[in-house]
């Protein structure tokens, strides 16, 4: 179960950071196109005009997409930042019990906004909504990782209120302040 | 429910999730379903749904991972080692000396990495051992690095201006540009700082006599012209409307692996690293964006911000009144929040005031990013004075004194920019 988990979390991570080189070779080659325009204008005086279609509408799917896919594994790594100046002072056991509720309203708040998004998503196909630019994309499929993302996020917090419960220190503990430990 | 008592229950709900150690975009997001909640009948989780997917899904934004990738791979190649070998022997003439080091070193690496603490604590871990070992001043050399580090958050390429920019719709390059002469003019009052003290002072100062010749600089500082140039030619890009800052930033990642590869110092690890960093930072940020831009959303529901704008609207402040009083407040929000929560709940309430004042949303973005950078180092939340604590061994008040120059030179830099609006405003308006 636990590698299972760990799998899924890493691949999510994994994912997301593939967007974001997805983001950059997109953007780069729409860029490299762009100077080719240019180059062909003032050569022959006729600009090539070639433009990867609807490239502005991918790369915000592509943003989006990594940013949710990217949460459960942020989380891990302690990389959503957080006041942790009272709750550092606390005595143990009230520090674990703040622990424990934060992370159940968090689970509350994600759950929430997961079966919201699934049913955004829902929604759109049902409607059939459609990505404006040249290229339309069904709006349900950009929107499946966004709501996949915040599900993943959903387990994890579970996973990390289940050790909680069970008096073991989260995913989370001495991480995110490595900036200090180096 | 009156609107007072409403914002009331909600700031003590803000204040109760911060303090519990909510994570900041849950924070965020669940003062937003109370207020709406509380205070309208509209459907609160389509709104949310929607509101989440709209704002994350978004061609500017894309700039932010761009930006952030591209001073991971830096961060991974050698530039800090070469940056005090490539700076000090420009240096030696400056009254003050090496001092000033920490400054430009400070300056480049933070346009680089846009974080303010990533740069105290890589340039500080380099300098300080440099400096003292040489006999400088400890308490210089915490106050420049403590003072210059925050100068990553203007100089463009910078992570919070992005920020500012999607959560208040502005420009992101207009923002970038409007940076440029803001962060020079803060070069340029700590380095003349440096230089007074350090001609009240000389006594305090070791004798830097090694004069280096032309050409042995150029070779030093070899490996640092080709960052140099990457910068300059993002801004420059951006600048002459040649490139959006996310086209600038696409081809910012691809220079920078051309860069740390012929260095030597991209592996197969390097790059994973630096590239499962640049994810985990920009889906922190980016999640923030969400949940606050969900708050906006809710506060446009119960009406708060508007009713906030109306009650200092009639108050009939003066412009110099109503800023001074909000760095006093941003001061203190920032000495418990960091600055991209800072700006987003400015984004989120603050924003219709503002514009209610008359004040330019392009300047106001410079101005919060500058008293951003002034929370930075000030006690007891200052993510600088965390850094340079941990790296010094000197308590946090020790710290914060050194760096007290620096801070009131910022509070100069206030003023001079809302004396002289056009500090901020001539480059954008001449693009």
């Amino acid at each position: 179960m636990r590698s299972i988990l760990n799998t899924l979390y890493r691949a999510a991570g994994g994912l997301a950071a593939l967007f974001i080189m997805a983001i950059a070779g997109l953007v780069f080659a729409q860029v490299g196109l762009n100077l080719a325009d240019k180059i062909s204008a003032a050569i022959t005086g006729r600009g090539v005009g070639l433009t990867i279609p609807s490239y502005a509408d991918f790369t915000g799917f592509f943003l989006a997409a990594s940013t949710f896919l990217g949460l459960a594994y942020t989380l891990r790594e302690g990389g959503h930042i957080r006041v942790t100046l009272i709750t550092g002072h606390l005595p143990d056991r009230a520090r674990r019990g703040t622990e424990i509720a934060v992370t159940a309203i968090a689970l509350a708040m994600t759950a929430f906004a997961t079966w919201y998004m699934v049913k955004l998503a829902l929604e759109s196909h049902e409607f059939g909504d459609k990505s404006p630019g040249m290229v339309s994309v069904p709006l349900w499929i950009p929107q499946i990782p966004v709501a996949l993302g915040l599900a993943i996020l959903s387990i994890a917090l579970i996973d990390d209120l289940v050790d909680l419960l069970r008096g073991r220190p989260p995913s989370w503990e001495g991480k995110g302040e490595n900036l200090l430990n180096e | 429910m009156t609107v007072t008592l409403l914002s009331v229950i909600l700031l003590i709900l803000l204040f109760a999730f911060l303090g519990a150690g909510l994570w900041v975009a849950l924070s965020l997001l669940g003062v937003g379903i109370a207020g709406m909640a509380l205070f309208s009948n509209a459907p609160l989780g389509l709104v949310m749904a929607t509101t989440m997917w709209g704002h994350s899904n978004n061609w500017a934004l894309a700039a932010l991972p761009l930006f952030i990738w591209m001073g991971e791979i830096l961060f991974r190649s050698r530039l800090s080692e070469d940056m005090f070998a490539g700076l000090a022997p420009w240096m030696n003439r400056l009254p003050g000396q090496l001092l000033h080091v920490n400054v430009f070193a400070c300056g480049i690496f933070a346009a680089v990495s846009g974080s303010s603490a990533a740069t105290a604590a890589t340039i500080g871990k380099l300098s300080i051992p440099e400096l003292k070992q040489r006999g400088y001043p400890e308490k210089m050399v915490i106050g420049t690095l403590a003072g210059s580090a925050t100068l990553g958050l203007l100089i463009p390429p910078s992570i919070i201006l992005i920020v500012y920019g999607v959560a208040t719709e502005q420009s992101i390059a207009r923002l970038f540009v409007a940076g440029v002469l803001p962060g020079l003019m803060l070069v340029a009052l700590f380095v003349g700082f440096l230089a007074v003290w350090s001609m009240l002072n000389r006594h305090r100062l070791p004798d830097e006599s090694e004069n280096v010749p032309f050409r042995e600089r150029l070779r030093r500082s070899r490996r640092l012209i080709p960052v140099l140039l990457l910068i300059l030619g993002v801004i420059g890009s951006i600048y002459a409307g040649l490139a959006s800052p996310t086209d600038a930033a696409a081809v910012g990642v691809v220079l920078a692996l051309i860069l740390s590869w012929s260095s030597g110092s991209l592996t197969v690890q390097t790059f994973k690293d630096g590239l499962m960093g640049a994810m985990v930072t920009s889906c922190m940020i980016a999640f923030i964006l969400a949940g606050a831009s969900f708050l906006t959303v809710a506060m446009g529901f119960t009406g708060i911000p508007r009713t906030l704008a109306e009650w200092i609207g009639a108050m009939e402040l003066s412009t110099f009144t109503l800023l001074a009083a909000l760095t006093i407040f941003f001061v203190i929000l920032g000495c418990f929040l960091d600055g991209i929560s800072v700006v987003v709940l400015t984004a989120s309430v603050i924003m219709p005031m503002v514009l209610e004042a008359g004040i330019d949303p392009l300047w106001f973005g410079i101005f919060l990013v500058i008293v951003v950078e002034m929370s930075q180092i000030t006690p007891p939340v200052g993510f600088n004075l965390f850094v340079l604590q941990s790296l010094t061994g000197r308590d946090i008040l020790s710290v914060a004194v050194a760096a007290l120059p620096f801070f009131c030179l910022m509070i100069v830099a206030i003023v001079l920019i809302i004396v002289f609006p056009e500090i901020v405003t001539y480059l954008p308006g001449r693009m």
